[in-house]
């Protein structure tokens, strides 16, 4: 059971939502929520609010995220928007703007 | 050797960026666009427009209209479909729509309400007759 894959030329445009994991190399325009992890490929492109169990990202997003468990930024990142997550780890290398809400 | 090339392929399409799957639990509302092949099967509210190849699971549904070069139905669709290649509607299926491309075909035990406009030469005698 692969989940949702997003391959690299496909672009949403739109709300999606998935009770799996989610892998995006594509673009999402709008909004995207998962009950499982959610993996943003380097090289994709999404501009939408994200929440999900936990997320990694190597690519560009715009828009705040949430996870349930935690939100990994790695090298080559690129995030603008706030983050929500019990856990954050940023990599060298990865860019990020916004604010952190540990729910402390 | 051929286990290197098996292991070689199922790799390249496992993380080909060409593919894409909408995984049973998913659902999109919005439109699809893009290159690459698409398999559907979670729900779809909304047009897709693909360079590649449509299929719509079992488990799969789309309410819209779709745009592909070829096109697999074995789920529901709701929607008119344009391919340039295939339309394969396979027995299971629940479709709604108008289906337009080089080559429909229909499997015994889909249910199909709409129309079929399959591109194909006529023979002489059933050419529409000009004048009356």
């Amino acid at each position: 059971m692969a989940g949702t894959i997003i391959g690299q030329g496909l672009t949403i445009e739109g709300e999606l939502t998935s009770d799996e994991e989610v892998v995006v190399a594509g673009t999402i325009r709008g909004k995207l929520s998962a009950d499982g992890p959610v993996t943003i490929e380097a090289g994709a492109l999404v501009e939408a609010d994200i929440s999900a169990a936990s997320l990694a990202v190597g690519g560009t997003v715009t828009g705040n995220v949430s996870a349930a468990e935690r939100v990994d930024l790695l090298g080559g990142a690129r995030l603008i928007g706030d983050v929500k997550a019990a856990r954050l780890t940023i990599a060298d290398g990865a860019s990020f703007k916004g604010n952190v809400d540990m729910d402390v | 050797m051929a286990r290197g090339s098996a292991v070689e392929r199922s790799r390249t399409s496992e993380t080909s960026e060409s593919s894409s799957v909408l995984g049973r639990g998913a659902r999109v509302r919005g439109r699809v666009s893009g290159e690459g092949d698409l398999r559907v099967e979670g729900q779809i509210e909304g047009d897709v427009t693909l360079s590649g190849e449509l299929a719509i699971d079992e488990a799969g549904s789309i309410t819209g209209d779709v745009d592909a070069a070829s096109v697999m139905i074995a789920g529901v669709l709701q929607g008119n479909v344009t391919s340039r290649g295939a339309v394969t509607i396979h027995a299971g299926a629940k479709v709604e729509g108008n289906m337009g491309g080089a080559e429909v075909s229909l499997e015994e035990g889909a249910s199909f309400v709409g129309r079929i406009e399959a591109e194909l030469d006529l023979p002489a005698e059933l050419m529409p007759r000009q004048g009356r």
